[in-house]
Protein backbone atom coordinates (compact mmCIF):
# COMPACT_ATOMS: atom_id res chain seq x y z
CA UNK A 1 0.00 0.00 0.00
CA UNK A 2 2.40 2.61 -1.12
CA UNK A 3 1.63 5.81 -2.91
CA UNK A 4 1.69 5.68 -6.64
CA UNK A 5 2.84 8.32 -9.04
CA UNK A 6 2.96 11.85 -7.64
CA UNK A 7 1.29 13.39 -10.63
CA UNK A 8 -2.22 12.19 -11.28
CA UNK A 9 -3.73 13.08 -14.65
CA UNK A 10 -6.66 15.46 -14.67
CA UNK A 11 -9.85 13.47 -14.99
CA UNK A 12 -13.05 14.57 -16.65
CA UNK A 13 -16.35 13.72 -15.03
CA UNK A 14 -17.05 10.06 -15.87
CA UNK A 15 -20.05 9.45 -18.09
CA UNK A 16 -21.08 6.39 -16.18
CA UNK A 17 -21.50 5.59 -12.55
CA UNK A 18 -18.33 3.57 -12.58
CA UNK A 19 -15.43 5.36 -11.04
CA UNK A 20 -11.76 4.67 -10.69
CA UNK A 21 -10.89 2.27 -7.91
CA UNK A 22 -8.57 4.72 -6.25
CA UNK A 23 -8.03 8.44 -6.64
CA UNK A 24 -5.78 10.71 -4.66
CA UNK A 25 -7.43 12.33 -1.67
CA UNK A 26 -8.08 15.62 -3.37
CA UNK A 27 -9.31 14.01 -6.57
CA UNK A 28 -11.62 11.73 -4.60
CA UNK A 29 -12.97 14.84 -2.82
CA UNK A 30 -13.63 16.61 -6.10
CA UNK A 31 -15.29 13.58 -7.60
CA UNK A 32 -17.48 12.78 -4.60
CA UNK A 33 -18.59 16.37 -4.09
CA UNK A 34 -19.48 16.65 -7.76
CA UNK A 35 -21.68 13.58 -7.47
CA UNK A 36 -23.35 14.77 -4.28
CA UNK A 37 -24.06 18.19 -5.77
CA UNK A 38 -26.16 16.58 -8.50
CA UNK A 39 -28.87 15.94 -5.94
CA UNK A 40 -28.21 18.83 -3.56
CA UNK A 41 -28.37 22.27 -5.12
CA UNK A 42 -27.24 23.98 -1.91
CA UNK A 43 -23.70 22.65 -2.35
CA UNK A 44 -21.29 25.22 -3.72
CA UNK A 45 -17.63 24.62 -4.52
CA UNK A 46 -15.13 27.42 -3.96
CA UNK A 47 -11.48 27.41 -4.94
CA UNK A 48 -8.71 29.94 -4.41
CA UNK A 49 -6.86 29.46 -7.68
CA UNK A 50 -5.46 26.08 -6.68
CA UNK A 51 -8.21 23.82 -7.91
CA UNK A 52 -6.46 23.13 -11.17
CA UNK A 53 -7.84 22.91 -14.64
CA UNK A 54 -10.53 20.40 -15.47
CA UNK A 55 -12.22 20.49 -12.08
CA UNK A 56 -15.13 18.02 -12.38
CA UNK A 57 -17.42 20.22 -10.27
CA UNK A 58 -16.87 23.11 -12.65
CA UNK A 59 -17.76 20.90 -15.59
CA UNK A 60 -20.87 19.47 -13.98
CA UNK A 61 -22.21 22.47 -12.03
CA UNK A 62 -20.60 25.61 -13.46
CA UNK A 63 -23.10 27.96 -11.83
CA UNK A 64 -22.08 26.69 -8.39
CA UNK A 65 -18.35 26.53 -8.98
CA UNK A 66 -16.55 29.73 -8.04
CA UNK A 67 -12.85 30.34 -8.33
CA UNK A 68 -12.45 33.38 -6.08
CA UNK A 69 -8.81 33.86 -6.91
CA UNK A 70 -5.88 34.07 -4.52
CA UNK A 71 -7.91 35.31 -1.57
CA UNK A 72 -8.03 32.65 1.13
CA UNK A 73 -9.33 34.81 3.95
CA UNK A 74 -12.07 36.31 1.82
CA UNK A 75 -13.02 32.84 0.64
CA UNK A 76 -13.46 31.47 4.16
CA UNK A 77 -15.44 34.50 5.31
CA UNK A 78 -17.59 34.57 2.20
CA UNK A 79 -18.32 30.92 2.85
CA UNK A 80 -19.73 32.01 6.21
CA UNK A 81 -22.04 34.38 4.36
CA UNK A 82 -23.04 31.64 1.94
CA UNK A 83 -23.78 29.26 4.80
CA UNK A 84 -25.90 31.91 6.51
CA UNK A 85 -27.83 32.18 3.27
CA UNK A 86 -28.61 28.46 3.28
CA UNK A 87 -25.78 27.03 1.20
CA UNK A 88 -23.27 24.28 1.97
CA UNK A 89 -19.95 25.75 0.89
CA UNK A 90 -16.98 23.48 0.29
CA UNK A 91 -13.81 25.48 0.00
CA UNK A 92 -10.37 24.30 -0.88
CA UNK A 93 -6.89 25.68 -0.83
CA UNK A 94 -3.52 24.34 0.23
CA UNK A 95 -3.28 23.46 3.92
CA UNK A 96 -0.58 26.02 4.77
CA UNK A 97 -2.74 28.80 3.38
CA UNK A 98 -5.99 27.56 4.86
CA UNK A 99 -4.77 26.74 8.34
CA UNK A 100 -2.24 29.51 8.76
CA UNK A 101 -3.03 32.44 6.47
CA UNK A 102 -6.76 32.15 7.06
CA UNK A 103 -6.51 30.92 10.66
CA UNK A 104 -8.53 33.75 12.16
CA UNK A 105 -11.28 33.26 9.61
CA UNK A 106 -11.35 29.55 10.37
CA UNK A 107 -11.62 30.29 14.09
CA UNK A 108 -14.58 32.60 13.56
CA UNK A 109 -16.37 30.79 10.74
CA UNK A 110 -15.86 27.14 11.64
CA UNK A 111 -15.51 27.59 15.38
CA UNK A 112 -17.45 30.50 16.80
CA UNK A 113 -20.14 30.62 14.12
CA UNK A 114 -20.22 26.83 13.74
CA UNK A 115 -21.09 27.54 10.12
CA UNK A 116 -21.70 24.57 7.87
CA UNK A 117 -18.53 25.17 5.91
CA UNK A 118 -16.09 22.43 4.89
CA UNK A 119 -12.46 23.25 4.28
CA UNK A 120 -10.57 20.72 2.20
CA UNK A 121 -6.84 21.23 2.58
CA UNK A 122 -4.45 19.40 0.28
CA UNK A 123 -0.68 19.76 0.54
CA UNK A 124 -0.85 18.89 4.24
CA UNK A 125 2.30 17.77 5.99
CA UNK A 126 5.26 17.95 3.65
CA UNK A 127 3.43 16.56 0.66
CA UNK A 128 4.45 19.76 -1.08
CA UNK A 129 7.96 18.31 -0.76
CA UNK A 130 10.42 20.06 -3.10
CA UNK A 131 8.14 23.11 -3.40
CA UNK A 132 9.69 24.13 -0.10
CA UNK A 133 8.80 25.12 3.42
CA UNK A 134 6.28 27.76 2.39
CA UNK A 135 4.22 24.92 0.97
CA UNK A 136 4.56 22.58 3.94
CA UNK A 137 2.03 22.37 6.73
CA UNK A 138 3.02 20.56 9.89
CA UNK A 139 0.98 22.79 12.19
CA UNK A 140 -2.60 22.54 10.98
CA UNK A 141 -3.82 19.87 13.37
CA UNK A 142 -2.51 21.85 16.34
CA UNK A 143 -4.31 24.96 15.15
CA UNK A 144 -7.62 23.38 14.19
CA UNK A 145 -7.75 21.03 17.18
CA UNK A 146 -7.64 24.05 19.46
CA UNK A 147 -10.79 25.50 17.89
CA UNK A 148 -13.85 23.96 19.56
CA UNK A 149 -16.58 22.49 17.39
CA UNK A 150 -14.61 21.73 14.25
CA UNK A 151 -14.70 18.17 12.95
CA UNK A 152 -11.21 17.31 11.75
CA UNK A 153 -10.59 14.42 9.39
CA UNK A 154 -7.44 13.06 7.77
CA UNK A 155 -8.77 10.30 5.53
CA UNK A 156 -6.54 7.61 4.07
CA UNK A 157 -7.48 6.48 0.59
CA UNK A 158 -10.32 7.04 -1.80
CA UNK A 159 -13.06 5.31 0.19
CA UNK A 160 -12.38 7.18 3.42
CA UNK A 161 -12.25 10.54 1.68
CA UNK A 162 -15.60 9.88 0.02
CA UNK A 163 -17.13 8.81 3.33
CA UNK A 164 -15.83 11.94 5.06
CA UNK A 165 -17.18 14.22 2.33
CA UNK A 166 -20.58 12.52 2.48
CA UNK A 167 -20.65 12.99 6.23
CA UNK A 168 -19.70 16.66 5.91
CA UNK A 169 -22.61 17.21 3.53
CA UNK A 170 -25.02 15.19 5.65
CA UNK A 171 -24.14 16.71 9.00
CA UNK A 172 -23.92 20.34 8.01
CA UNK A 173 -21.22 20.71 10.65
CA UNK A 174 -17.97 22.59 10.09
CA UNK A 175 -15.26 20.29 8.80
CA UNK A 176 -11.55 20.58 8.16
CA UNK A 177 -10.38 17.76 5.89
CA UNK A 178 -6.66 17.23 5.59
CA UNK A 179 -5.18 15.52 2.58
CA UNK A 180 -1.95 15.28 0.65
CA UNK A 181 -0.97 16.16 -2.87
CA UNK A 182 -1.43 13.64 -5.66
CA UNK A 183 -0.36 10.38 -4.02
CA UNK A 184 -2.88 7.57 -4.18
CA UNK A 185 -3.36 4.88 -1.57
CA UNK A 186 -5.24 1.63 -1.59
CA UNK A 187 -8.19 2.03 0.73
CA UNK A 188 -8.37 0.12 3.98
CA UNK A 189 -11.24 -2.35 4.19
CA UNK A 190 -14.42 -0.71 5.43
CA UNK A 191 -17.57 -2.45 6.53
CA UNK A 192 -20.66 -0.38 5.84
CA UNK A 193 -20.78 3.17 4.62
CA UNK A 194 -19.87 4.94 7.85
CA UNK A 195 -16.35 5.20 9.12
CA UNK A 196 -15.63 3.47 12.41
CA UNK A 197 -14.34 5.52 15.31
CA UNK A 198 -11.27 3.29 15.29
CA UNK A 199 -10.47 1.21 12.25
CA UNK A 200 -8.73 -1.87 13.67
CA UNK A 201 -6.59 -3.09 10.85
CA UNK A 202 -5.17 -5.69 13.22
CA UNK A 203 -5.70 -6.24 16.94
CA UNK A 204 -3.13 -8.30 18.79
CA UNK A 205 -4.50 -10.69 21.36
CA UNK A 206 -2.46 -9.48 24.30
CA UNK A 207 -3.45 -6.16 25.82
CA UNK A 208 0.20 -5.56 26.62
CA UNK A 209 1.17 -5.65 22.96
CA UNK A 210 2.27 -2.43 21.39
CA UNK A 211 -0.30 -0.87 19.08
CA UNK A 212 0.52 1.36 16.17
CA UNK A 213 -1.88 4.25 15.81
CA UNK A 214 -1.83 5.71 12.32
CA UNK A 215 -2.96 9.19 11.38
CA UNK A 216 -3.36 10.60 7.90
CA UNK A 217 -2.11 9.33 4.59
CA UNK A 218 1.60 8.97 5.17
CA UNK A 219 1.25 8.01 8.82
CA UNK A 220 -0.95 5.14 7.72
CA UNK A 221 1.33 4.16 4.87
CA UNK A 222 4.26 3.94 7.30
CA UNK A 223 2.21 2.01 9.84
CA UNK A 224 1.19 -0.53 7.21
CA UNK A 225 4.81 -0.87 6.12
CA UNK A 226 5.84 -1.39 9.73
CA UNK A 227 3.20 -4.09 10.09
CA UNK A 228 4.67 -5.91 7.13
CA UNK A 229 8.13 -5.64 8.69
CA UNK A 230 6.89 -6.61 12.14
CA UNK A 231 3.96 -8.98 11.67
CA UNK A 232 1.73 -9.33 14.69
CA UNK A 233 1.93 -5.68 15.61
CA UNK A 234 -1.48 -4.24 16.37
CA UNK A 235 -2.60 -1.35 14.19
CA UNK A 236 -5.46 1.08 14.78
CA UNK A 237 -6.18 3.73 12.17
CA UNK A 238 -7.92 6.99 13.11
CA UNK A 239 -9.70 9.19 10.58
CA UNK A 240 -11.35 11.78 12.83
CA UNK A 241 -8.90 13.75 14.92
CA UNK A 242 -10.83 16.52 16.68
CA UNK A 243 -11.06 16.52 20.44
CA UNK A 244 -14.54 14.99 20.69
CA UNK A 245 -13.84 12.13 18.30
CA UNK A 246 -10.39 11.55 19.71
CA UNK A 247 -11.73 11.35 23.26
CA UNK A 248 -14.11 8.57 22.25
CA UNK A 249 -11.44 6.84 20.18
CA UNK A 250 -8.99 6.96 23.07
CA UNK A 251 -11.41 5.10 25.28
CA UNK A 252 -11.75 2.38 22.68
CA UNK A 253 -8.01 2.17 22.17
CA UNK A 254 -7.49 1.73 25.89
CA UNK A 255 -9.93 -1.17 26.00
CA UNK A 256 -7.56 -3.18 23.82
CA UNK A 257 -4.05 -1.91 24.49
CA UNK A 258 -1.99 0.14 26.89
CA UNK A 259 1.11 0.95 24.83
CA UNK A 260 0.81 3.01 21.68
CA UNK A 261 3.12 4.36 19.00
CA UNK A 262 1.41 7.13 17.05
CA UNK A 263 2.64 7.80 13.50
CA UNK A 264 1.69 11.18 12.09
CA UNK A 265 2.98 13.61 9.50
CA UNK A 266 2.77 16.60 11.80
CA UNK A 267 4.97 18.13 14.41
CA UNK A 268 4.83 16.43 17.78
CA UNK A 269 3.70 19.66 19.37
CA UNK A 270 -0.07 19.84 19.09
CA UNK A 271 -0.21 16.52 17.32
CA UNK A 272 -2.31 13.46 17.95
CA UNK A 273 0.22 11.62 20.11
CA UNK A 274 0.31 14.57 22.47
CA UNK A 275 -3.47 14.62 22.61
CA UNK A 276 -3.71 10.86 23.24
CA UNK A 277 -1.08 11.08 25.97
CA UNK A 278 -3.32 13.56 27.80
CA UNK A 279 -6.43 11.49 27.19
CA UNK A 280 -4.73 8.24 28.29
CA UNK A 281 -2.66 9.08 31.35
CA UNK A 282 -2.50 5.43 32.40
CA UNK A 283 -1.12 4.35 29.05
CA UNK A 284 2.26 4.69 27.36
CA UNK A 285 2.03 6.88 24.28
CA UNK A 286 5.05 7.62 22.13
CA UNK A 287 5.25 9.50 18.88
CA UNK A 288 6.83 9.19 15.48
CA UNK A 289 6.35 12.63 14.02
CA UNK A 290 8.20 15.45 12.33
CA UNK A 291 11.09 16.80 14.33
CA UNK A 292 11.54 20.51 14.97
CA UNK A 293 13.66 21.25 11.93
CA UNK A 294 12.71 23.17 8.79
CA UNK A 295 13.34 21.18 5.64
CA UNK A 296 15.26 23.43 3.30
CA UNK A 297 16.28 21.04 0.58
CA UNK A 298 14.47 19.45 -2.31
CA UNK A 299 13.41 15.86 -2.68
CA UNK A 300 10.22 13.93 -3.11
CA UNK A 301 7.63 13.50 -0.40
CA UNK A 302 9.27 10.50 1.21
CA UNK A 303 12.72 12.10 1.11
CA UNK A 304 11.53 15.26 2.82
CA UNK A 305 9.74 13.20 5.44
CA UNK A 306 12.90 11.22 6.06
CA UNK A 307 14.80 14.46 6.57
CA UNK A 308 12.33 15.17 9.37
CA UNK A 309 12.82 11.76 10.95
CA UNK A 310 9.64 10.30 9.53
CA UNK A 311 10.49 7.02 7.89
CA UNK A 312 10.11 3.30 8.35
CA UNK A 313 13.29 2.83 10.42
CA UNK A 314 12.01 5.49 12.81
CA UNK A 315 8.70 3.68 13.21
CA UNK A 316 10.37 0.32 13.74
CA UNK A 317 12.76 1.83 16.25
CA UNK A 318 9.86 3.37 18.14
CA UNK A 319 8.05 0.03 18.16
CA UNK A 320 11.18 -1.67 19.46
CA UNK A 321 11.62 0.87 22.25
CA UNK A 322 7.95 0.74 23.21
CA UNK A 323 8.05 -3.05 23.46
CA UNK A 324 10.87 -3.04 25.99
CA UNK B 1 -28.22 41.54 11.11
CA UNK B 2 -31.45 39.70 10.85
CA UNK B 3 -33.88 40.80 8.23
CA UNK B 4 -36.65 40.45 10.79
CA UNK B 5 -36.49 44.11 11.61
CA UNK B 6 -39.79 45.32 12.92
CA UNK B 7 -40.76 48.57 11.36
CA UNK B 8 -43.35 50.89 12.80
CA UNK B 9 -43.47 53.22 9.83
CA UNK B 10 -46.91 53.81 8.44
CA UNK B 11 -47.59 54.16 4.75
CA UNK B 12 -47.15 57.79 3.82
CA UNK B 13 -45.28 58.63 6.99
CA UNK B 14 -42.30 60.94 6.82
CA UNK B 15 -39.63 58.27 6.72
CA UNK B 16 -36.71 60.61 7.19
CA UNK B 17 -38.28 62.29 10.20
CA UNK B 18 -39.01 58.94 11.79
CA UNK B 19 -35.47 57.71 11.21
CA UNK B 20 -34.10 60.98 12.60
CA UNK B 21 -36.11 60.49 15.75
CA UNK B 22 -34.68 57.00 16.03
CA UNK B 23 -31.19 58.39 15.64
CA UNK B 24 -31.71 60.80 18.54
CA UNK B 25 -32.97 57.99 20.75
CA UNK B 26 -30.10 55.75 19.70
CA UNK B 27 -27.48 58.41 20.43
CA UNK B 28 -28.83 58.74 23.95
CA UNK B 29 -28.55 54.97 24.39
CA UNK B 30 -24.94 55.06 23.22
CA UNK B 31 -24.18 57.74 25.78
CA UNK B 32 -25.77 55.52 28.41
CA UNK B 33 -23.38 52.75 27.39
CA UNK B 34 -20.44 55.14 27.61
CA UNK B 35 -21.59 55.81 31.17
CA UNK B 36 -21.47 52.11 32.05
CA UNK B 37 -18.62 50.66 34.05
CA UNK B 38 -17.17 49.35 30.79
CA UNK B 39 -17.31 52.51 28.74
CA UNK B 40 -17.65 52.15 24.97
CA UNK B 41 -16.24 53.09 21.60
CA UNK B 42 -18.19 56.30 21.65
CA UNK B 43 -16.86 58.25 18.68
CA UNK B 44 -17.27 55.53 16.09
CA UNK B 45 -20.62 54.42 17.51
CA UNK B 46 -22.01 57.92 17.09
CA UNK B 47 -20.52 58.46 13.64
CA UNK B 48 -21.99 55.26 12.24
CA UNK B 49 -25.46 55.50 13.74
CA UNK B 50 -27.25 57.21 10.88
CA UNK B 51 -25.77 54.77 8.40
CA UNK B 52 -26.90 51.82 10.48
CA UNK B 53 -30.40 53.16 10.97
CA UNK B 54 -30.80 53.79 7.24
CA UNK B 55 -29.40 50.35 6.41
CA UNK B 56 -31.70 48.62 8.88
CA UNK B 57 -34.60 50.48 7.34
CA UNK B 58 -33.53 49.04 3.97
CA UNK B 59 -33.37 45.56 5.49
CA UNK B 60 -36.91 45.94 6.80
CA UNK B 61 -38.15 45.59 3.23
CA UNK B 62 -37.96 41.86 3.86
CA UNK B 63 -36.25 40.97 0.59
CA UNK B 64 -33.35 39.18 2.21
CA UNK B 65 -31.12 42.18 2.73
CA UNK B 66 -28.53 41.65 5.44
CA UNK B 67 -26.62 44.41 7.22
CA UNK B 68 -23.21 43.59 8.70
CA UNK B 69 -21.42 46.07 10.92
CA UNK B 70 -17.84 45.27 10.03
CA UNK B 71 -16.34 47.91 12.34
CA UNK B 72 -17.50 45.80 15.25
CA UNK B 73 -15.91 48.02 17.88
CA UNK B 74 -18.91 50.31 17.30
CA UNK B 75 -21.00 47.65 19.03
CA UNK B 76 -22.75 50.20 21.24
CA UNK B 77 -23.97 51.98 18.13
CA UNK B 78 -25.14 48.70 16.64
CA UNK B 79 -27.05 47.64 19.74
CA UNK B 80 -28.71 51.04 19.93
CA UNK B 81 -29.60 51.06 16.25
CA UNK B 82 -31.05 47.55 16.44
CA UNK B 83 -33.14 48.54 19.42
CA UNK B 84 -34.60 51.71 17.99
CA UNK B 85 -35.29 49.92 14.69
CA UNK B 86 -37.23 47.20 16.47
CA UNK B 87 -34.94 44.23 15.77
CA UNK B 88 -33.76 44.07 19.37
CA UNK B 89 -36.71 44.23 21.74
CA UNK B 90 -34.84 44.74 25.01
CA UNK B 91 -32.98 47.90 25.82
CA UNK B 92 -29.32 46.90 25.65
CA UNK B 93 -27.94 49.92 27.51
CA UNK B 94 -28.54 48.78 31.11
CA UNK B 95 -27.17 45.32 30.26
CA UNK B 96 -24.16 46.38 28.20
CA UNK B 97 -20.97 44.55 29.17
CA UNK B 98 -22.59 42.66 32.03
CA UNK B 99 -22.22 38.96 32.80
CA UNK B 100 -25.14 36.90 31.59
CA UNK B 101 -25.95 39.23 28.72
CA UNK B 102 -24.72 39.12 25.13
CA UNK B 103 -23.87 42.81 24.72
CA UNK B 104 -20.11 42.48 24.60
CA UNK B 105 -17.69 45.12 23.45
CA UNK B 106 -17.68 43.59 20.00
CA UNK B 107 -20.86 41.99 18.67
CA UNK B 108 -21.52 38.33 18.09
CA UNK B 109 -24.40 36.16 16.90
CA UNK B 110 -25.82 35.74 20.40
CA UNK B 111 -27.27 39.23 20.05
CA UNK B 112 -30.73 39.12 18.48
CA UNK B 113 -30.48 40.52 14.98
CA UNK B 114 -26.75 39.86 14.60
CA UNK B 115 -25.55 37.01 12.38
CA UNK B 116 -21.79 37.39 12.30
CA UNK B 117 -19.05 38.13 14.84
CA UNK B 118 -17.15 41.27 13.97
CA UNK B 119 -14.61 43.56 15.54
CA UNK B 120 -11.62 41.72 14.36
CA UNK B 121 -11.52 44.17 11.50
CA UNK B 122 -12.10 43.30 7.89
CA UNK B 123 -14.24 40.19 8.30
CA UNK B 124 -17.65 41.81 8.03
CA UNK B 125 -16.94 42.87 4.46
CA UNK B 126 -16.56 39.30 3.13
CA UNK B 127 -19.39 38.09 5.35
CA UNK B 128 -21.71 40.53 3.60
CA UNK B 129 -20.26 39.70 0.20
CA UNK B 130 -20.85 36.00 0.84
CA UNK B 131 -24.40 36.77 1.84
CA UNK B 132 -24.89 38.73 -1.38
CA UNK B 133 -23.48 35.83 -3.36
CA UNK B 134 -25.87 33.43 -1.66
CA UNK B 135 -28.81 35.69 -2.50
CA UNK B 136 -27.76 35.82 -6.13
CA UNK B 137 -27.29 32.06 -6.38
CA UNK B 138 -30.80 31.63 -5.03
CA UNK B 139 -32.23 34.13 -7.46
CA UNK B 140 -33.21 36.54 -4.70
CA UNK B 141 -32.91 40.32 -4.64
CA UNK B 142 -31.55 40.96 -1.16
CA UNK B 143 -28.42 43.01 -0.65
CA UNK B 144 -25.38 42.24 1.41
CA UNK B 145 -24.57 45.56 3.09
CA UNK B 146 -21.25 45.85 4.89
CA UNK B 147 -20.64 48.91 7.04
CA UNK B 148 -16.92 49.44 7.48
CA UNK B 149 -14.79 52.13 9.02
CA UNK B 150 -12.23 54.14 7.07
CA UNK B 151 -9.50 52.99 9.45
CA UNK B 152 -10.66 49.45 8.81
CA UNK B 153 -9.76 49.85 5.16
CA UNK B 154 -6.14 49.37 6.21
CA UNK B 155 -6.92 45.66 6.55
CA UNK B 156 -5.93 43.60 3.52
CA UNK B 157 -9.00 41.40 3.82
CA UNK B 158 -11.19 44.32 2.77
CA UNK B 159 -9.36 44.70 -0.53
CA UNK B 160 -9.18 40.97 -1.08
CA UNK B 161 -12.94 40.98 -0.88
CA UNK B 162 -13.32 44.01 -3.13
CA UNK B 163 -11.28 42.18 -5.74
CA UNK B 164 -13.47 39.10 -5.44
CA UNK B 165 -16.76 41.05 -5.36
CA UNK B 166 -15.88 42.90 -8.53
CA UNK B 167 -14.71 39.75 -10.26
CA UNK B 168 -17.93 37.97 -9.32
CA UNK B 169 -19.98 40.95 -10.50
CA UNK B 170 -21.75 41.16 -7.16
CA UNK B 171 -24.08 44.02 -7.97
CA UNK B 172 -26.07 43.31 -4.82
CA UNK B 173 -23.07 43.88 -2.56
CA UNK B 174 -22.88 47.31 -0.96
CA UNK B 175 -19.92 48.52 1.07
CA UNK B 176 -20.63 51.65 3.09
CA UNK B 177 -17.57 53.36 4.51
CA UNK B 178 -18.13 55.37 7.67
CA UNK B 179 -15.41 57.91 6.91
CA UNK B 180 -15.03 59.65 10.26
CA UNK B 181 -11.30 60.16 9.85
CA UNK B 182 -10.31 58.56 13.13
CA UNK B 183 -8.89 55.31 14.37
CA UNK B 184 -7.70 53.93 17.69
CA UNK B 185 -4.40 55.74 17.98
CA UNK B 186 -5.28 58.98 16.23
CA UNK B 187 -6.34 60.23 12.84
CA UNK B 188 -6.34 58.07 9.75
CA UNK B 189 -4.61 60.84 7.84
CA UNK B 190 -1.68 60.75 10.27
CA UNK B 191 -1.34 56.98 10.55
CA UNK B 192 -2.08 55.45 7.15
CA UNK B 193 -3.90 57.90 4.87
CA UNK B 194 -6.38 56.84 2.21
CA UNK B 195 -5.96 59.30 -0.63
CA UNK B 196 -8.38 59.18 -3.56
CA UNK B 197 -10.58 56.66 -1.84
CA UNK B 198 -13.47 56.91 -4.29
CA UNK B 199 -11.05 56.42 -7.17
CA UNK B 200 -9.71 53.30 -5.49
CA UNK B 201 -13.12 51.70 -5.37
CA UNK B 202 -13.82 52.75 -8.94
CA UNK B 203 -10.55 51.18 -10.00
CA UNK B 204 -11.67 47.92 -8.41
CA UNK B 205 -14.76 48.00 -10.57
CA UNK B 206 -17.26 49.38 -8.07
CA UNK B 207 -19.98 51.91 -8.62
CA UNK B 208 -19.09 54.69 -6.20
CA UNK B 209 -21.11 57.36 -4.44
CA UNK B 210 -20.00 59.89 -1.88
CA UNK B 211 -22.60 61.10 0.58
CA UNK B 212 -23.07 62.99 3.84
CA UNK B 213 -23.17 60.09 6.28
CA UNK B 214 -25.58 61.93 8.55
CA UNK B 215 -28.11 62.76 5.83
CA UNK B 216 -30.72 60.13 6.51
CA UNK B 217 -32.75 61.09 3.48
CA UNK B 218 -29.79 60.67 1.14
CA UNK B 219 -28.66 57.44 2.78
CA UNK B 220 -32.16 55.99 2.65
CA UNK B 221 -32.54 56.87 -1.01
CA UNK B 222 -29.15 55.37 -1.89
CA UNK B 223 -29.86 52.11 -0.15
CA UNK B 224 -33.33 51.86 -1.64
CA UNK B 225 -31.94 51.71 -5.19
CA UNK B 226 -32.96 48.69 -7.20
CA UNK B 227 -29.73 46.82 -7.85
CA UNK B 228 -31.35 43.76 -9.34
CA UNK B 229 -29.65 44.26 -12.69
CA UNK B 230 -26.42 45.74 -11.36
CA UNK B 231 -23.20 43.95 -12.23
CA UNK B 232 -20.88 46.18 -10.26
CA UNK B 233 -20.81 46.27 -6.46
CA UNK B 234 -21.55 49.62 -4.87
CA UNK B 235 -19.22 51.57 -2.59
CA UNK B 236 -20.79 54.37 -0.58
CA UNK B 237 -18.21 56.66 0.95
CA UNK B 238 -20.12 58.34 3.74
CA UNK B 239 -18.48 61.34 5.34
CA UNK B 240 -19.25 61.41 9.03
CA UNK B 241 -18.19 63.16 12.20
CA UNK B 242 -16.61 61.16 14.96
CA UNK B 243 -18.74 61.61 18.07
CA UNK B 244 -21.59 63.08 16.02
CA UNK B 245 -24.39 64.48 18.18
CA UNK B 246 -22.36 65.15 21.31
CA UNK B 247 -20.93 68.60 20.80
CA UNK B 248 -18.30 68.17 23.50
CA UNK B 249 -16.53 65.43 21.60
CA UNK B 250 -17.47 65.91 17.96
CA UNK B 251 -14.50 65.53 15.63
CA UNK B 252 -12.07 64.70 18.39
CA UNK B 253 -9.84 61.66 18.03
CA UNK B 254 -9.79 61.29 21.81
CA UNK B 255 -13.44 60.24 21.83
CA UNK B 256 -12.57 56.89 20.30
CA UNK B 257 -13.13 55.06 23.59
CA UNK B 258 -14.83 56.90 26.41
CA UNK B 259 -16.01 56.17 29.93
CA UNK B 260 -18.04 58.92 31.58
CA UNK B 261 -19.99 59.39 34.78
CA UNK B 262 -23.74 59.58 35.07
CA UNK B 263 -23.86 63.33 35.53
CA UNK B 264 -21.98 63.97 32.33
CA UNK B 265 -24.10 61.43 30.53
CA UNK B 266 -27.27 63.19 31.61
CA UNK B 267 -25.90 66.52 30.41
CA UNK B 268 -24.84 65.13 27.05
CA UNK B 269 -28.14 63.33 26.53
CA UNK B 270 -30.15 66.49 27.16
CA UNK B 271 -28.12 68.24 24.47
CA UNK B 272 -28.68 65.60 21.79
CA UNK B 273 -31.20 66.81 19.22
Amino acid sequence: MSPTATTAPERPMPDTDERPVTLSGRDAYRDELTRLAASDDTIVCLEADLGGKGHPFQAAHPERFLNLGIAEGAMVDMAAGLAAGGHKPFISTFAPFAALRAAESLKLTLGYLAAGVTVVAPYAGVSGAWFGTTHHCLEDLAILRSVPGVTIAAPYGDAEMRAVVREAVRSGRPHYIRTGRNARYESLPLSGTELPLVNWEFTADATGAVCLVSVGEEGTRLALAARRAAPGTAHAHLTYLDHDNLTAAAAELARHHSRFVVVEEHRGQGGIAEALALLLPACQVTSVSADRSWPSQGGDHEEVMAALGLDLPAVLDALHRAAR
Amino acid sequence: MSTAVLEDLQVGADVTATLAARAVEARRLVVDMAASSRGCHLGGSLSVLDILIAALHRASAGDGTEVVLSKGHAAAGLYAALHVSGALPENPAPLYGLAGHPYTGHPGPKVPGVRFPTGSLGHGVPYAAGWALSQRLRGRHGLGIAVAGDGELQEGLVWETCQVAAAQQLGNFVLVVDRNGGQNDGMVADISPLPRLAERFAAFGFDVTEVDGHDLGALTALLAEDRTAARRPLAVVADTVKGKGVRAVEGKAACHYVTIDQARAAKWKRAIR
